[in-house]
C-alpha cells in the first residue's frame, strides 16, 4: 500500500485534529523510510522482479515491517509528542502502527512475527488480485478522505485546502497504478 | 530499478509528499 497510508494520517488527523499534521503524515511512511534506508544499507532484502508480479518480492523486512518492531518504531516515533499530551502521542504512534495494519491485507506472507521469527503475517492482495489490489485500495482511500473532508468540514480547525489534499492522495494513488508504476 | 534504487525509491515516495499534504492540510484563516 501507498497513497492509502497518506489517507490513513489525513483521518487521524480528523479523529485528533491537535495532533501535528507533518508527524502524522511522516508516522504513517516511517517503516518505508526505514525499509528504504536497510535496503541501502543492505540489512534488509529486496529482489527486482521486473514485470513479474508486483514487480518484486521482499526477502527481509523484518527489522522495519514486522509487528513487533512496528510497535517498537511506533513507541520510539511517538516519544517527543508525549508533552502534546497522551492522546497525541497515541494518535501519532497509531499512526506509525497503521502502516503495518494496512499493509498485511496487500503483501504476501513476508512480513514477520518480530526479526527471524518463523510466522508471517500477510493475505497476499498485490498477488491475488494482480490489478484488483489497486481499487481495493482505491476504496480505502475513498473511506478515509471522507471522513476527512466531513470532519474538516466540521471542525475547520485543519483542512483548509482538505479537498486539495485529498486530491494529491489521489494522485499518488494514481501514480502507483499497475498501469503507471515505474516500479513496474 | 536495483534494489538500492528501490529503497531511495521507498525512502523518497514516502518523504516527498509529506510537505505538501501537510501545507494543505493548514487552517485557512480569514481576513474578517
Amino acid at each position: 500500500m501507498y497513497a492509502g497510508h497518506f489517507a490513513a494520517a489525513l483521518a487521524i488527523k480528523a479523529k485528533e485534529p491537535r495532533a501535528p499534521s507533518w508527524a502524522l503524515l511522516a508516522g504513517v511512511g516511517f517503516l518505508d523510510v526505514l525499509f528504504g534506508t536497510f535496503v541501502m544499507l543492505g540489512i534488509e532484502k529486496v529482489t527486482m522482479t521486473p514485470h513479474v508480479g508486483h514487480g518484486f518480492t521482499l526477502d527481509l523486512i523484518d527489522w522495519s515491517h514486522s509487528f513487533v518492531m512496528s510497535l517498537v518504531w511506533a513507541a520510539l516515533f511517538s516519544v517527543p509528542f508525549w508533552r502534546r499530551g497522551s492522546a497525541v502521542a497515541f494518535a501519532v504512534a497509531f499512526a506509525v502502527f497503521s502502516h503495518f495494519l494496512l499493509d498485511v491485507p496487500m503483501h504476501p506472507p513476508d512480513m514477520a512475527l518480530w526479526p527471524h521469527s518463523t510466522v508471517h503475517l500477510g493475505l497476499g492482495l498485490w498477488n491475488r488480485l494482480p490489478t484488483g489490489w489497486w481499487w481495493v485500495e482505491l476504496a480505502v482511500i475513498a473511506v478515509f478522505c471522507a471522513y476527512y473532508l466531513v470532519r474538516a468540514r466540521t471542525l475547520k480547525t485543519f483542512g483548509g485546502r482538505a479537498l486539495w489534499a485529498c486530491a494529491v492522495v489521489l494522485a499518488l494513488h494514481l501514480f502507483n497504478s499497475p498501469w503507471l508504476s515505474p516500479g513496474k | 530499478m536495483s534494489s538500492f534504487g528501490f529503497g531511495l525509491f521507498c525512502l523518497l515516495g514516502f518523504t516527498l509528499p509529506v510537505p505538501l499534504l501537510a501545507w494543505l492540510d493548514r487552517e485557512r484563516r480569514r481576513k474578517d
